[in-house]
């Protein structure tokens, strides 16, 4: 297993900003919660559509995973991640649990008679924003098994051995290729945590 | 299923893209509680996939705002989590329900201010009888925001209000409240049902909004698949839905 980096000064990139503002929500402070619903609420909003796809439903799954951040943010602890991080473990989980359960996962095959999510989805939404073009490009330097396999997972909530079955390839190779494709992603990135 | 350590620890990806399920994950979870570079592993993957969630940005509709900060408004929150010994904390049904909201166990409760005071306060009750019958109540819905499975969640209506659940499935009970109705003419009501796969059962009348909410209402028996649906139907409710529900809400249970 690689060494993770850690230690002060490197936690370039993390928004102590918002760390600061979630601090301020866990008291009950609805303005810093505002300030908090400006700046992730896109980010949210664009990882549920893309899980959940329906839009009336993604707008429902949204307003549950805000509502559980403002809830639980005396919760969230920052030695174990960054807020923005906490939020978005939030919202995915929100988001799997609406598409996860057998009916809804019928009822999402009937209603998204569409391929499946590729890499091409990022591209779409990679709009001029930095932060997109740079994961895109890290996307892009991933083999097509780590991708699909990384996309698959999380922009299309599905669970590993699910993955393993839409892409015909052995359980325990899509569970190390997801893990050494997020690795490469992280270098890519300059993650640092 | 057995697993080997080796296999534990490369769940780490899958975990942090939350792509694992059941036992896998209960078990990779009790070995993260043990493994310190599994765990800054999984921290380092996470943030990591947190970029994802950057790239894939897609602004809401501002209706999805007003909804988030109006129900923020209405929202208990829960108390920061305190290290102590834990010790098992039972359900006291004699006891107030003020007593209830021990940090314990409101760290399982999904709260929206609802059940606090409630009846009490807002719908100004005059006998003793009726107090009594109105704590019970109370005490009926603090149980259940206070399962160890109580799970909240919320519902546009087509109307322009919110319903909001919180279901316990170990109860067999949903507690069932709104925001934003409108106030219907005294000829009518709203009234709440459970709708299972086999039948719909009448599940009581919602009382009529104090401060554009409606005071919790507690149905009980839930079985496998109900959801729960409102109604408006005339005053006194009827015995089978005659419009079309303002809200469906699947239970999961």
């Amino acid at each position: 297993m690689r060494a993770v980096r850690s230690g002060p000064g490197l936690e370039e990139g993390r928004d102590q900003d918002l760390d600061r503002l979630l601090g301020l929500v866990a008291r009950g402070d609805q303005d810093a919660f505002e300030a908090v619903y400006d700046r992730l609420a896109g980010p949210v909003y664009g990882l549920i559509r893309k899980v959940v796809r329906d839009q009336a439903q993604s707008e429902e799954v949204t307003q549950e995973a805000l509502l559980e951040v403002w809830r639980t943010a005396s919760r969230f602890d920052p030695g174990r991640g960054s807020a923005a991080t906490w939020v978005m473990t939030i919202a995915h989980r929100r988001a799997v649990d609406r598409v996860r359960s057998a009916a809804a996962a019928a009822e999402r095959e009937l209603r998204t008679a569409q391929p499946l999510v590729t890499d091409d989805t990022v591209a779409e939404t990679a709009t001029a924003n930095l932060e997109a073009e740079r994961v895109r490009r890290c996307l892009g330097g991933l083999t097509e098994l780590q991708r699909e396999s990384i996309t698959l997972a999380y922009y299309g909530g599905y669970t590993y051995p699910e993955v393993a079955g839409l892409l015909h390839t052995a359980l325990g190779t899509v569970k190390t290729r997801i893990r050494d494709g997020l690795i490469r992603m992280r270098d890519c990135m300059g993650v640092n945590w | 299923m057995r697993f080997s350590r080796h296999d534990l620890h490369t769940l780490t990806g899958v975990y942090a893209l939350d792509a694992v399920d059941g036992s896998e994950r209960d078990l990779f979870e009790h070995h993260l509680r043990r493994c310190r570079p599994c765990g800054n592993e999984v921290r380092s993957l996470a943030e990591t996939a947190t970029g994802l969630a950057m790239a894939a940005a897609l602004p809401p509709p501002p209706r999805v705002k007003e909804r988030v900060l109006a129900a923020c408004a209405v929202t208990r929150q829960l108390p920061p989590a305190i290290d102590r010994p834990s010790r098992p904390v039972r359900w006291a049904p004699r006891q107030a329900l003020r007593r209830s909201w021990t940090p314990r166990l409101a760290a399982a409760v999904a709260v929206v201010s609802l059940a606090v005071a409630v009846a009490l306060g807002a719908v100004g009750l005059r006998t003793r009888q009726e107090l009594d019958s109105a704590r019970a109540q109370d005490q009926a819905i603090a149980a259940v925001l206070a399962a160890p499975d109580a799970r909240i969640m919320s519902r546009a209506t087509t109307d322009g209000g919110t319903a909001t659940v919180v279901v316990s499935r170990v109860e067999g009970k949903v507690v069932f409240t709104t925001a934003g109705l409108p106030r219907l003419p005294a000829s009518k009501v709203y009234e709440l049902w459970l709708m299972g796969p086999p039948k719909i059962r009448r599940a009581g009348l919602l009382p009529s909004p104090a401060a554009g909410r409606t005071a919790p209402v507690l149905a009980s028996g839930l079985v496998a698949g109900d959801s729960v649906g409102v109604t408006v139907e005339p005053a006194g409710g009827t015995s089978r839905p005659t419009t079309a529900p303002i809200v469906v809400m699947a239970l999961r249970v």
